[in-house]
């Protein structure tokens, strides 16, 4: 990878987890080739979709979902976990690292926490993680 | 309903690999319910394989068709332009849908994309226990509508083996003793004298046993 290579990230977020402040800041701040994928709660996240961002060429796939415990439709951040983890076992089988694809359970108030993770991504230090 | 898992995408692999058109056909009714090949399985494992055929440098066209239901005709022959179209179909049916489009489309390679694993129904969501081992020759009404020979370990008739500790089979801690429930269902339902009736040993030749089965129906046939 050329040193002025931009890692490609789709990023499917629930919208309560990830306001459109934080996004600016992912924006401004992170030096990463972001498609983003809002959804009105993180159940929403379908294995095909995942794998369809691979297949668009992503580098890094992320979930963003609420903490599982706040969850405001309850299940919702568990289904995407359980989601997540199914397409994680699909990308072993099909000799993908699975450590491209991740998770993150954060809330609007983690503004903070979301950007170093995505800027962790844009330093390579996270792609394959 | 059959239910069904998706073979592991590494299988899969190694039975298309001589073919650079597919397509995969989903079935909408039972193997959809048990989560193995309705249209989002179709959709998923389609999408798979693309991945996988582009690690490995492979060309591949996928298509990608469900239909209600793979073992009817009716229902089979609304794919049939897709099956002219491609090299091979990969089925994401049962074992009797996969032979169903052998009949219908007889030059086109065709290949299992499931396994198929028992008759049952959907205990919880996600859930799926075996019920029924279609034996042919129903006994349920004797045993309370609890199927000794299929949830039975040992598929006794007349009785417990004695081997099952609080309800559970001394098989595994997993399985509910079936007589233990044919028992309780039995005192719910005022007919535990039924236990009194001797089951003569059973006769297998309406089962599998006696080779591949067939059913008549005369009053359909024209």
């Amino acid at each position: 990878m050329s040193p002025q290579y931009k890692p490609k990230v789709t990023l499917f977020y629930c919208i309560n987890s990830i306001d459109k402040e934080t996004l600016k800041l992912i924006h401004a701040k992170v030096s990463v080739e972001l498609t983003t994928v809002e959804m009105a709660c993180s159940s929403m996240t379908k294995d095909v979709y995942l794998l369809r961002a691979f297949e668009s060429g992503a580098d890094k796939v992320v979930v963003v979902a609420c903490p599982e415990t706040q969850c405001r439709y309850v299940q919702g951040s568990i289904r995407a976990r359980k989601r997540v983890e199914y397409v994680k076992k699909i990308l072993n089988e099909i000799g993908l690292d699975c450590g491209r694809l991740s998770m993150l359970n954060a809330t609007a108030r983690d503004k903070e926490t979301v950007v170093k993770f995505f800027e962790d991504i844009g330093n390579y230090k996270l792609l394959k993680n | 309903m059959i239910v069904g898992e998706q073979k592991p995408i590494p299988e899969i692999m190694k039975t298309i690999e001589p073919y650079k058109k597919l397509l995969i056909l989903g079935c909408g009714t039972c193997v959809k319910t048990c989560f193995a090949g309705g249209e989002d399985e179709v959709a998923t494992l389609a999408s798979a394989l693309r991945l996988a055929c582009k690690q490995q440098d492979k060309e591949i066209q996928i298509q990608e068709v469900t239909v209600e239901r793979q073992c009817e005709n009716e229902f089979i022959k609304e794919a049939a332009n897709a099956v002219k179209e491609n090299e091979a179909v990969l089925s994401l049916a049962c074992g009797a849908g996969v032979q169903a489009i052998v009949r219908l489309f007889p030059k086109s390679p065709v290949l299992p994309g499931i396994n198929t694993t028992f008759i049952g129904i959907q205990e919880s969501h996600g859930v799926f226990i075996e019920e029924c081992q279609g034996c042919g020759n129903c006994g349920l009404a004797t045993f309370g509508g609890i199927c000794p020979v299929t949830r039975c370990s040992k598929k006794l008739l007349n009785g417990p083996c004695g081997g099952s500790k609080d309800g559970k089979c001394e098989v595994s801690k997993d399985i509910d003793c079936a007589w233990q429930l044919i028992i309780d269902r039995l005192k719910t339902l005022g007919q535990l004298d039924n236990l009194k009736k001797y089951i003569p040993p059973k006769n297998w030749r309406t089962s599998i046993s006696g080779g591949p089965r067939k059913l008549i129906r005369e009053d359909h046939i024209i």
